[in-house]
């Protein structure tokens, strides 16, 4: 075997190796995504349980008509609420 | 431009005739042709006044569809439109139907709204109204509504000569709609091409339509209208207050509203008991039947009151045969329209007819890895299922262990159909095991696994059609095919284990059967048990007692001869106490007995503590039941020559007698008779499940699932 094919034969290898560990790290990679996506659904499934359970989706609840005005008025109730306990506080002796 | 024939069937239409036709004049269409059946009112005489031949047919030979075939087989334009003799088009409405078959060349058929004349009571215009917002314009295929109505349609010639319309009483069109759309046709909803078209009729007439209208809908797709009095009560009250709003945004008066109020509680009250009475008129006695038609319709009659709609129904006469004297005729048929969209087991369909989806390329040293992939498919469930409970015990250790898992519920029954996924898993947590990965119904979200783990016969075909998969395995609790008589069931059952899915099989001699019957590669693991929960608990052991798993509902627990050996023993011992439990039924027996019903994993503790001798027996793979039975100190009976000798041996703390009712009779007898016996079999069965634990199953089960890993890097 001369010089030339066996430096060639050395860069396949380091080449292959190379390779090798490049797959070894996307693959921890991908293991890492997958367990953070398993544990974010599981937490989720967790939060949503009566949601679920009285199928309820918030979402295409709030696309109804009328329930962004609903959310509007709450805030505003809200708004008032906190300004009245606030004034309350102030007047507290 | 293509050309259009106009089809109009008549019958004393005198009101609307003269309008109608003069709105064809004006719309250009190419060719009318008015279809009289009997009219005994001026319609003739419109009809020819304005230029039109009418062809005039026998009452008695009228029908929807007969009719209409006949009016298409005698035009000849490239679109025959059919329209109803009080349907007037609007300005525009010739154009607009040339315009919906311009979309596609596919367009077999388009229909238009119809509007309300001004004289329309508010509850007809309101509904029509409403009924045709509900529709988008534009194209409508296969899985769409299938709505089309011949009071204002067009179709194209070819599309006619391919579909026809059926020769039934009612509802042609609808069913025309669903058989085009079947047939890969495109249908279109034009709203410019409106035509003014409502029925007034008085409350009663009304009622009587709806009835007949609801009894074509189910002749023609089975519809049948549901009824509940409370639902009907909140469905007339929404209809009321919707008149209301209608009638007050077109500025009626007070007084006038009130009036709206009363005539729409009759209208809509009346319309929902008679639009149900029409969808079960089967059940009405034929006289009823037709008291309540309009048409007077009944099943021996076909005297049309309107004559517009009657029709015989069953076998046209140029399709019924004559019958040879003595020669049974053939019985009308009757027509099944489709009532779902897919099989009954399409995931198989879809397999066979394209495969398995290719495995991902495998990766060196993956079946060695310390963190796996899992996805566990797992089929329809309930509290209690047994292979569940094993399934989820194993895989919550696998879990623990590092392992990323997560389970996909493969509805396959329907079972789950009203359970969000966070309710199932919520429900597998509470009934077997508390997993911590997430649960998912369904395969919208597959994400790819190292291993896609295959459990139930029915979630082998969905495992293999998965994508990004390294490896398939399938964890086999039974030999399935063994469950069903000579089935589809059992043919889909078997060919499961021939698709080199790696199997980790729930006992050595279901691994040896699936090897040496089916060639498969596979693996075994060993039943765990519960041991913080099976073990003797502090009660005292009774001396007089046989409890028996009677799950009659399971065919394979053998019941009749189990019931046959206890009977066998009751005439020898008639003191003896015995204990049925397993299931919620009551058996009838020759012999008296305590029934308990389904109980909890500790209550079936105690009851195998307190227990002089259990039976439970098993025609295919071997359960958990004798095993936690055993480590409870209860020695317990099984059929020889199955599958417990694999597990046991033949000599081991099972007590195993023969499928014969004697045979098993007498070896309770021997645990009954003799102490020394007794003790040494209790002992013995301690002693041997001790090391029967879910952990060293999981071991099992892990290794199984590296074994398909292992075995794709070697394929390679």
């Amino acid at each position: 075997m001369g010089a030339a094919e066996r430096t060639s034969e050395q860069q396949l290898q380091a080449e292959n190796e190379r390779l090798r560990t490049r797959v070894a790290s996307l693959e921890a990679e991908l293991v890492e995504t997958q367990a953070r996506t398993n544990a974010i659904v599981a937490q989720t499934q967790e939060r949503v349980y009566w949601l679920d359970r009285w199928h309820l989706d918030l979402n295409a609840l709030m696309r109804r008509p009328g329930a962004a005005e609903l959310r509007g008025a709450l805030r505003g109730v809200r708004a008032v609420t906190r300004k009245l306990r606030q004034a309350k506080r102030r007047l507290r002796p | 431009m293509p050309s259009m024939s106009v089809v109009i069937p008549v019958k004393d239409g005198e009101r609307y005739l003269e309008e109608l036709l003069d709105a064809l004049a004006r719309e250009g269409v190419d060719e009318v042709l008015v279809i009289d059946s009997g009219s005994r009112d001026r319609s003739l005489q419109i009809v020819r006044a304005a230029g039109v031949e009418p062809l005039e047919i026998d009452p008695a030979e009228f029908g929807h569809g007969r009719t209409r075939n006949l009016g298409a087989q005698r035009t000849s334009g490239e679109l025959i439109c059919f329209l109803t003799q009080d349907a007037t088009p609007v300005p525009g409405w010739a154009t607009a139907y040339r315009e919906a078959f311009a979309l596609d060349e596919h367009v077999g058929a388009a229909y238009g709204p119809h509007l309300p004349r001004p004289d329309t009571s508010p509850m007809i215009a309101r509904e029509l109204t409403e009924f045709f917002a509900g529709f988008a314009a534009g194209v409508q295929r296969q899985g769409d509504a299938t709505f089309l109505s011949n009071v204002n349609a067009c179709y194209a010639r070819a599309c006619w000569e391919e579909i026809r319309f059926r020769e039934i009483a009612y509802s042609e069109d609808q069913a025309f709609g669903a058989d085009m759309l079947q047939d890969g046709w495109i249908k279109v909803y034009q709203p410019s091409a409106a035509v003014l078209h409502a029925h007034d009729y008085g409350a009663l007439e009304f009622m009587r339509r709806y009835f007949d209208e609801y009894r074509g809908l189910h002749e023609s797709t089975g519809h049948v209208e549901p009824f509940g009095m409370l639902a009907t009560a909140r469905q007339v009250r929404a209809a009321v207050a919707g008149d209301r709003r209608w009638a007050s945004e077109q500025g009626l008066s007070g007084t006038e509203q009130a009036s709206l109020t009363a005539r729409s509680a009759v209208h809509h009250g009346g319309r929902r008991v008679f639009s149900a009475l029409g969808s079960r008129a089967e059940h009405l006695p034929a006289p009823v039947r037709g008291r309540l038609s309009l048409e007077g319709r009944d099943d021996r009659t076909a005297t049309g009151a309107t004559g517009e709609s009657a029709a015989a129904p069953g076998l046209s006469p140029d399709l019924a045969p004559d019958a040879a004297p003595g020669v049974s005729p053939v019985p009308p048929s009757t027509h099944i329209a489709p009532k779902r969209d897919h099989d009954d087991y399409q995931d198989v369909a879809r397999f066979w007819r394209e495969g398995a989806a290719p495995l991902l390329d495998p990766v060196p040293g993956m079946a060695e890895r310390e963190r796996l992939r899992l996805a566990l498919v797992i089929p329809s469930f309930r509290r209690g299922s047994g292979g569940h409970n094993t399934l989820l015990q194993i895989f919550s250790r696998l879990e623990r262990r590092g392992h990323l898992c997560s389970v996909w519920l493969y509805d396959f029954t329907g079972q789950h159909l009203a359970e969000w996924p966070a309710v199932i898993r919520a429900d597998i947590r509470e009934f077997f095991a508390p997993i911590e990965g997430p649960v998912y119904k369904g395969f919208a979200d597959w994400q790819g696994a190292d291993v896609a783990i295959a459990t139930g016969w029915q979630t082998v075909h969905p495992t293999l059609m998965l994508d990004q998969c390294r490896a398939r395995a399938y964890i086999v609790n039974d030999h399935e095919p063994e469950f069903y008589a000579a089935s589809t069931e059992r043919e889909m059952a078997e060919d499961t284990y021939r698709h080199d899915l790696h199997c980790i099989a729930a006992s050595p001699w279901l691994r040896d059967l699936l090897i040496e019957r089916y060639a498969a590669s596979a693996d075994a693991f060993q039943l765990g048990v519960d041991h913080s929960l099976y073990q003797p608990r502090p009660v005292t052991r009774r001396k007089d007692t046989v409890i028996y798993y009677a799950r009659h509902v399971t065919p394979r627990r053998a019941v009749p001869v189990g019931l046959m050996a206890l009977s066998e023993l009751h005439r020898r011992r008639p003191d003896l106490r015995i204990v049925l439990f397993g299931d919620e039924g009551k058996l009838e027996s020759p012999f008296p007995y305590e029934h308990l019903g389904v109980l909890t994993p500790p209550q079936l503790a105690t009851l195998y503590s307190e227990a002089t001798v259990g039976l439970c027996l098993s025609l295919t793979n071997f359960s958990l039941m004798p095993k936690e039975m055993l480590a409870c100190g209860l020695p317990c009976v099984e059929l020889a020559d199955v599958s417990a000798e694999s597990i046991f041996g033949s000599d081991g703390p099972l007590e195993l007698a023969t499928l014969d009712p004697r045979a098993i009779a007498d070896a309770l007898e021997r645990l009954l008779d003799d102490p020394e016996h007794w003790e040494q079999r209790s002992r013995e069965g301690i002693e041997f499940v001790a090391s029967h634990t879910w952990e060293h199953a999981t071991d099992e089960v892990e290794a199984g699932l590296r074994h398909a890993l292992r075995e794709r890097e070697q394929s390679e």
